[in-house]
C-alpha cells in the first residue's frame, strides 16, 4: 500500500532531519535535499518507494560522495550513421535490446541498434550468472510477474531456434531447519494456486540429498523447481542480435547516445559519435543508463540504483560437484533487494559461484574486491561444503539496475510520444527477455501503424546457426566437418578444445567482433582454465591474419585495449 | 588402426627424451605434438643455462631442443605434430588414444603411454588479484611468447610479480628490449626462482626486488595503467594500509606453475597433492598399468636436463614394460620436504638405479638427509644447505635394502641446532 | 671482503673474495675451478652474455632467436644490443650460423641459435 507524501516526509524527517524531502510532481516522487553518504540515499529513496508501485522515485538528492564519472564512451568518432532514419531505435546492445530488435524484424521495418560498447553484452547481460528463474520469489501484480512464467516457457523454444545449449537443470532452495517445512509448505501451494508456479515440489532431505550426493548433509528438506534452467547469457545475446541482422536490422557497436533533440514531446534526433539519426520510434533498454536516455528525452520519471554483482567461475573439475542450481535460505532478520547468490552448474560445465549484492552510486565500476568472492564462499560453501576458492579460474562483477520500486519498466514515454521504456531489468531479466521482448515489439508496430501500417516481414527466419561446436561432436561427425575445413582439426585452445576453424567462425559471424574478447566469448579460447596464457597470441595472430593487420592492431576489446606495442625490432 | 608400443604425449624435452629413449629399447613409438614444430616451451626460452649438467655447455633453449629433435630425426621415429589428444581410452592392457589434427580424427592404439604434457602456468586470478580486466595482464610465459616467438613489445613500464625463474628471465629480456621493469615483487620471505637468475637477471640490471610484497589490485578501463601493491604478512596476507600505487602499463606474472594432469585425471591416475603430478614408483609409472609420467607433468623441475632425464627413465620403462603386479611401498617423506619423487616404489621391479628428486619445504642450512627402514637409519647425506627453489638430485640403489611389501621407508632432512 | 653469487652454474655458490697487497685475489666458497675465474673476472672485468633475436623478413617466423658466441664485458651489453636490433635477416640460416660477424670489433659473432628459418622453409 502506498505512503502518502506527508508520512514520506514525516519518515524522511525523523530520520534525516530535514535534509531531505519528497515532493509530487509529474506523479513522481521527487526526492530532493543532500546527504554526504550514499547509503542514506538508498535508504531514503527506498523508504518513499513503494515495491512495485508505477508511481516511480526519482532520485534528485545531492550526494557529495557519490560523484560517480561520466560515461565511458567509445574513442571512436565517425558518422558513419550520419542521417540514418530508421523506424525503431534500440538504445542498448544488452539481453533487451538485442531480443526486441530480433522481434522488431519479424515486420517490415528498418531496425537500428546502437551499442557504446566495444561488443555486444559486455554489461549486466554479460555479468551475471545466467540462471533461466522459475519465478518462485515473485509476486502478482509485478511486471517481473508477469513476464517470468512466459519467458522461461520460451526458453526451449527460442534457444533451439538460436542454436544456444541450454538445460532445464532445475534449481533447489535448500533447508536446514526442519521446523519451516509446513510453513514452506504453505508458501508452495500459495504460489501454486495464486501465481501458476505449478511445478514447484517440496523433497525430503534425503531426496535431495540422493539428487546432489555432495549438498551439506544436514538440509532437512528443499523447494524444486524444475522449471529453473541455465543458458550462457552473452552467448545467448550474441545470438539473439546474430539474428536480427541475419533479418535486416543493423547492429552499431562503440556507439553512444550522446544527447536529444526533442520537441513538443517528440524526439526529433538522436546525437551519436557516429553520426545524428532520425528515428520514427527509440526504445530505451540502456541498462544502468536506462535513466540518462530518459533524460536525454524529456521522460525521465524513475531513477536507476546500481547494483553490483560479483560471480566466480570454477574449474570444470568441481562442475562434476553438482549439475542444478542451488541456493540456501537462512533465516536471518538483514532486508536484503537481490538473492545472496548460489551455485550453478553452467552449460559449459563449469560451476558459478554468487552473485552478491551491493549498492553502488557507480554504473560503469566493474572492478571485483576480494572481499565479494570470500563472502559469496563462506555461503555457498553451507550449501557444499567441498566447495573451494582453489577452484576458481576467474570472477566477475556486474552492475544491475534496478529501479527503487524493484519492478521493470515497460510501457510508453509518459511525456514523450515516440519512446518505449524497457528500464529497471535487473534479475530475472534475462529469463523474461524473450517474453518481454514479443510485448515491446508489438507495442512499437501499434505506435508506427498510426502512421501508416506495418507489413510482416515475410522473408522473417527465426533460426540462427552458431559457430558448430566440435568439442561436443562424436567423431564421425568431426572427421566429417575436418575433411570440409581442416582448420576444424588445428586446436588452439587445449583447455577448451577449441580450433582455428571455429575461430575463423566466429570472425565471418554476422556480428564481427575481432578482438581477443569477441573470440573468447563467441567461442571459448580461453575460458578455460589457463585463461589464455597458451592461446592468445594463437588467437590474436589468427585475427591478424583475417583483418590483414599487424599484431599490434589486434585489441583485447575496446579501441585503446592494445595488448602489445609493435615489433620489438 | 594404426599400433604402436608407445604412444609419447607432448613433444618438448620430456617427450623428445622419452620418444627417443623408449625407441633406442626397443619400442615402436608415435610423439604427438600440439604445437606445429617440437620442442615445447624451449622453443620461447631463448636465454642460455640449458644443458649444463647434460652436455657441459650452456646452451639456449632452442639448441637443447634441437639437439634432441635432431637425434629424434635422425632416428626416424614417428612423430605427429599440429595433432590434439580428445580422448584416452583402456580396455584390455591396450590404449585407445583419439587424434584430431588437420588429416581429422584418427584413434591409434598403443601398449605403453607416455603423459610429457608439462605443465601450465598460475594466473592473475588464482593469486586472488582484484580490480579491472584490462589488457596488459600477462602470465610470464604469454609475455615470452609475445616477445620471443612473435617479436612483438608486450609493454613499455611493467611490474612483475612473483619471483620464478620465468618471471626473472622475463625481467632482464624485456629489458634488453628497452622496456623498463619498475621492479619485481614477491609475495613469500625468500625469492622462488635460483639464485643465478637473481643476479644475473634482476641485479646486473639493477631491477629491484621486493620480498614480502604482492600486487592487490590493477587499475585501467581499457589497457593497465596501475597496479597497487601491499605488503603481506608471514601468512602472505595483504596487510592493510601498507597499499602503494605504482603506475605501470602490465602486470607479468610468474607466480607458480601447474602440471598439466587433464589426461592422467581422465586415466584415474592418483596425483600427489604436493607435486600436483601422478604418483608414480621408480620407473616412473603412474598408478594406472602401462601409463608414465615425466618432465614437468610429473613435477615442476628447474632444470630441463632433468626433465630429460626423466623422460629418459619413462621412455625406457615404457619400452620394456611387461603387465604384472606390483607391490608398491611408499616414500614417506617428512614435513621438511616439499616434495619427494618418485613417490613409490615396487620391490618386484629393478631399483638398482633409482634417481631421487626432492625439495626442501623452507630454506635449511647445514643439513642432513635421512633414510629409515623399519626406523632403522640405512642412508644419511649432508647438505650445506637446501632451498626450495633449488631441486635436488639423488642417485639411489635400492637394491642394496632389504625391501618387502610391508616395508617402512621413511625420509627426513635433520637439521644441526645452530645452523 | 666482497661476497659473490656465483652464475656459471646452477649451483650458485657464494662466494668470498679478498683482495691482497698485490692485487691478487683469494677466492672461498666456490665449489669449483670456474667459480674462482667468474670471481676474478667479475672483480676486474665482468662479462656476460646476451640471448636475444633478430629480425627475419619470413612472416612464418618475424624473429630468430641468436645469442653471442662468446662473453662480453657487461657494459657494452646494450651497445651490441643496438647492433643486433639493427640487422634483418634474409637468407634462411642454420642454427650455428653467424648472424653479425666480430660485432663492435669485440672478437665475438652473434649466431643463431635455432633452426627455426630452415625448418620453416621446408
Amino acid at each position: 500500500m502506498a505512503m502518502s507524501l506527508a508520512t514520506i516526509n514525516k519518515k524522511l524527517y525523523k530520520r534525516y532531519h530535514g535534509a531531505v524531502r519528497a515532493i509530487l510532481r509529474d506523479g513522481c516522487i521527487v526526492m530532493q535535499g543532500r546527504l554526504d553518504k550514499w547509503a542514506d540515499v538508498i535508504d531514503a529513496c527506498s523508504l518513499a518507494a513503494t515495491k512495485y508501485s508505477t508511481t516511480h522515485v526519482v532520485n534528485d538528492i545531492v550526494c557529495e560522495e557519490a560523484q560517480d564519472k561520466p560515461m565511458r564512451l567509445p574513442a571512436l568518432t565517425d558518422d558513419a550513421l550520419e542521417g540514418r532514419r530508421p523506424d525503431v531505435l534500440v538504445v542498448g546492445g544488452g539481453i533487451s535490446g538485442v531480443s526486441i530488435a530480433r522481434e522488431l524484424t519479424r515486420w517490415k521495418l528498418r531496425v537500428l541498434l546502437v551499442e557504446k560498447e566495444a561488443d555486444l553484452a559486455l554489461q549486466a547481460s554479460g555479468r551475471n550468472d545466467g540462471e533461466v528463474h522459475p519465478g518462485i520469489d515473485l509476486s502478482k501484480g509485478s511486471l517481473k510477474h508477469h513476464y517470468i512464467r512466459k519467458g522461461n516457457e520460451m526458453y526451449a523454444q527460442v534457444c533451439k531456434e538460436l542454436d544456444v545449449p541450454f538445460r532445464r537443470v532445475g534449481q533447489y532452495v535448500c533447508f536446514d531447519k526442519g521446523y519451516l517445512k509446513p510453513l514452506v509448505a504453505l508458501y508452495c501451494l500459495w504460489r501454486k494456486r495464486h501465481d501458476g508456479i505449478s511445478d514447484t515440489k517440496l523433497i525430503s532431505g534425503k531426496e535431495l540429498h540422493r539428487r546432489e550426493p555432495n549438498f551439506a548433509g544436514d538440509f532437512k528438506f528443499a523447494i524444486s523447481n524444475p522449471s529453473s534452467g541455465c543458458v550462457c547469457p552473452y552467448g545467448l545475446t550474441i545470438a539473439y542480435a546474430e539474428n536480427a541482422v541475419q533479418n535486416g536490422a543493423e547492429v552499431a557497436l562503440n556507439c553512444a547516445v550522446l544527447g536529444m533533440e526533442v520537441e513538443n514531446g517528440v524526439i526529433k534526433s538522436v546525437k551519436t559519435n557516429r553520426g545524428t539519426i532520425y528515428p520514427k520510434l527509440v526504445v530505451n533498454a540502456a541498462g544502468v543508463f536506462s535513466e540518462e536516455i530518459a533524460r536525454m528525452a524529456g521522460d525521465r520519471f524513475f531513477s536507476i540504483h546500481p547494483r553490483r554483482g560479483t560471480n566466480s567461475i570454477l574449474d570444470k573439475k568441481a562442475g562434476a560437484f553438482m549439475h542444478s542450481i542451488a541456493s540456501i535460505k537462512e533465516i536471518t532478520r538483514s532486508k536484503t533487494h537481490s538473492k545472496g547468490g548460489g551455485i550453478l552448474h553452467t552449460v559449459h560445465d563449469n560451476l558459478l559461484v554468487g552473485p552478491d549484492a551491493v549498492e553502488t552510486y557507480e554504473k560503469e565500476n566493474v572492478a571485483t574486491r576480494r572481499e565479494s568472492i570470500e563472502h559469496v564462499f563462506k555461503k555457498q560453501k553451507k550449501t557444499m561444503p567441498h566447495l573451494s576458492e582453489g577452484d576458481i579460474i576467474t570472477y566477475f562483477t556486474g552492475v544491475r539496475a534496478p529501479t527503487f520500486e524493484e519492478d521493470f519498466i515497460i510501457e510508453h514515454g509518459r511525456k514523450t510520444q515516440n519512446l518505449i521504456h524497457c528500464a529497471g531489468i535487473q534479475s530475472p531479466g534475462l529469463t523474461t527477455a524473450p517474453a518481454v521482448a514479443v510485448d515491446i515489439a508489438a507495442m512499437a508496430v501499434e505506435m508506427l501503424e498510426k502512421e501508416r501500417p506495418v507489413e510482416k516481414n515475410p522473408d522473417f527466419s527465426p533460426v540462427r546457426r552458431g559457430v558448430p561446436v566440435l568439442r561436443e561432436m562424436d567423431d564421425a561427425a568431426r572427421e566429417a566437418l575436418i575433411r570440409q575445413n581442416p582448420d576444424y582439426g588445428v586446436i588452439v585452445c587445449r583447455c577448451e578444445e577449441v580450433s582455428k576453424g571455429e575461430i575463423l567462425d566466429a570472425l565471418r559471424s554476422p556480428i564481427c567482433v575481432p578482438t581477443v574478447d569477441g573470440i573468447k566469448k563467441r567461442v571459448r579460447p580461453g575460458m578455460g582454465r589457463c585463461q589464455g596464457g597458451f592461446c592468445s597470441p594463437v588467437v590474436m595472430q589468427i585475427i591478424a591474419d583475417f583483418l590483414g593487420v599487424p599484431l599490434s592492431e589486434v585489441k583485447k576489446s575496446a579501441a585503446e585495449s592494445t595488448i602489445t606495442f609493435g615489433r620489438t625490432k | 588402426m594404426r599400433t604402436f608400443d608407445t604412444v609419447v604425449i607432448g613433444g618438448g624435452p620430456a617427450g623428445l627424451a622419452a620418444a627417443l629413449s623408449a625407441h633406442e629399447n626397443g619400442a615402436k613409438v608415435l610423439l604427438v605434438e600440439r604445437e606445429a614444430r617440437l620442442g615445447g616451451i624451449l622453443k620461447q626460452c631463448i636465454h642460455d643455462g640449458f644443458g649444463l649438467v647434460r652436455f657441459g655447455e650452456k646452451l639456449s633453449g632452442p639448441e637443447y631442443a634441437e639437439r634432441f629433435i635432431d637425434d629424434f630425426k635422425k632416428a626416424g621415429i614417428e612423430a605427429t605434430t599440429l595433432t590434439f589428444v580428445t580422448r584416452i581410452k583402456k580396455e584390455n592392457d591396450a590404449f585407445f588414444v583419439t587424434l584430431v589434427s588437420r588429416e581429422g580424427v584418427e584413434t591409434v592404439t598403443a601398449k605403453t603411454l607416455v603423459l610429457s604434457t608439462g605443465c601450465r602456468e598460475r594466473t592473475a586470478k588464482q593469486v586472488s588479484i582484484h580490480g579491472t580486466r584490462p589488457a596488459g595482464v600477462f602470465t610470464a610465459g604469454t609475455a615470452q611468447h609475445l616477445t620471443n616467438l612473435l617479436g612483438e613489445l608486450p609493454t613499455k613500464k611493467c611490474v612483475i610479480l612473483g619471483s620464478g625463474d620465468i618471471g626473472l628471465i622475463m625481467a632482464r629480456r624485456l629489458t634488453l628490449e628497452g622496456a623498463k621493469v619498475l621492479g619485481v615483487y614477491e609475495a613469500k620471505p625468500t625469492p622462488s626462482g635460483l639464485t643465478r637468475n637473481i643476479h644475473q637477471c634482476l641485479h646486473d640490471y639493477d631491477i629491484p626486488l621486493y620480498l614480502s610484497h604482492t600486487v592487490t589490485r590493477v587499475f585501467g578501463d581499457d589497457r593497465l595503467s596501475a597496479v597497487e601493491i601491499s605488503k603481506v604478512d608471514e601468512q602472505m596476507r595483504p596487510l592493510s594500509g601498507t597499499e602503494q600505487i605504482v603506475e605501470c602499463d602490465a602486470l607479468i606474472l610468474s607466480v607458480g606453475l601447474i602440471p598439466e594432469n587433464e589426461l592422467a585425471e581422465t586415466l584415474g591416475a592418483e596425483l600427489d597433492r604436493k607435486t600436483k603430478g601422478p604418483v608414480c614408483n621408480a620407473q616412473l609409472m603412474t598408478s594406472v598399468d602401462g601409463v608414465f609420467s615425466c618432465g614437468n607433468a610429473l613435477h615442476v623441475n628447474d632444470l630441463v636436463d632433468y626433465v630429460s632425464e626423466s623422460g629418459e627413465c619413462a621412455g625406457k620403462n615404457a619400452a620394456h614394460y611387461k603387465p604384472k603386479p606390483r607391490a608398491e611401498i611408499a616414500m614417506e617423506a617428512s614435513d621438511r620436504f616439499g616434495y619427494v619423487v618418485p613417490q613409490r616404489l615396487d620391490i618386484n621391479a629393478d631399483n638398482r638405479e633409482t634417481v631421487l628428486y626432492f625439495r626442501s619445504r623452507d630454506v635449511l642450512n647445514g643439513c642432513t638427509l635421512k633414510m629409515h627402514l623399519d626406523g632403522k637409519e640405512v642412508f644419511s647425506k649432508k647438505y650445506p644447505f637446501l632451498r626450495p627453489p633449488e631441486m635436488e638430485r639423488l642417485e639411489m640403489d635400492f637394491s642394496k635394502f632389504p625391501l618387502t611389501a610391508s616395508s617402512r621407508l621413511e625420509l627426513d632432512i635433520e637439521v644441526k641446532a645452530n645452523g | 671482503m666482497d661476497e659473490l653469487v656465483c652464475i656459471v652454474c646452477p649451483r650458485g655458490c657464494t662466494m668470498h673474495i679478498e683482495k691482497k697487497a698485490d692485487g691478487a685475489f683469494v677466492i672461498t666458497g666456490n665449489g669449483c675451478k670456474r667459480g674462482e675465474q667468474f670471481a676474478v673476472s667479475e672483480m676486474t672485468a665482468p662479462m656476460r652474455t646476451i640471448c636475444t633475436t633478430v629480425r627475419t623478413v619470413f612472416p612464418a617466423a618475424p624473429v630468430l632467436p641468436v645469442r653471442v658466441s662468446a662473453d662480453i664485458p657487461k657494459e657494452r651489453i646494450f651497445d651490441v644490443m643496438q647492433e643486433i636490433n639493427k640487422v634483418c635477416v634474409k637468407k634462411r640460416l642454420h642454427r650455428g650460423d653467424v648472424v653479425l660477424q666480430n660485432v663492435l670489433g669485440l672478437s665475438v659473432d652473434v649466431i643463431a641459435t635455432s633452426d627455426l628459418l630452415r625448418e620453416e622453409g621446408r
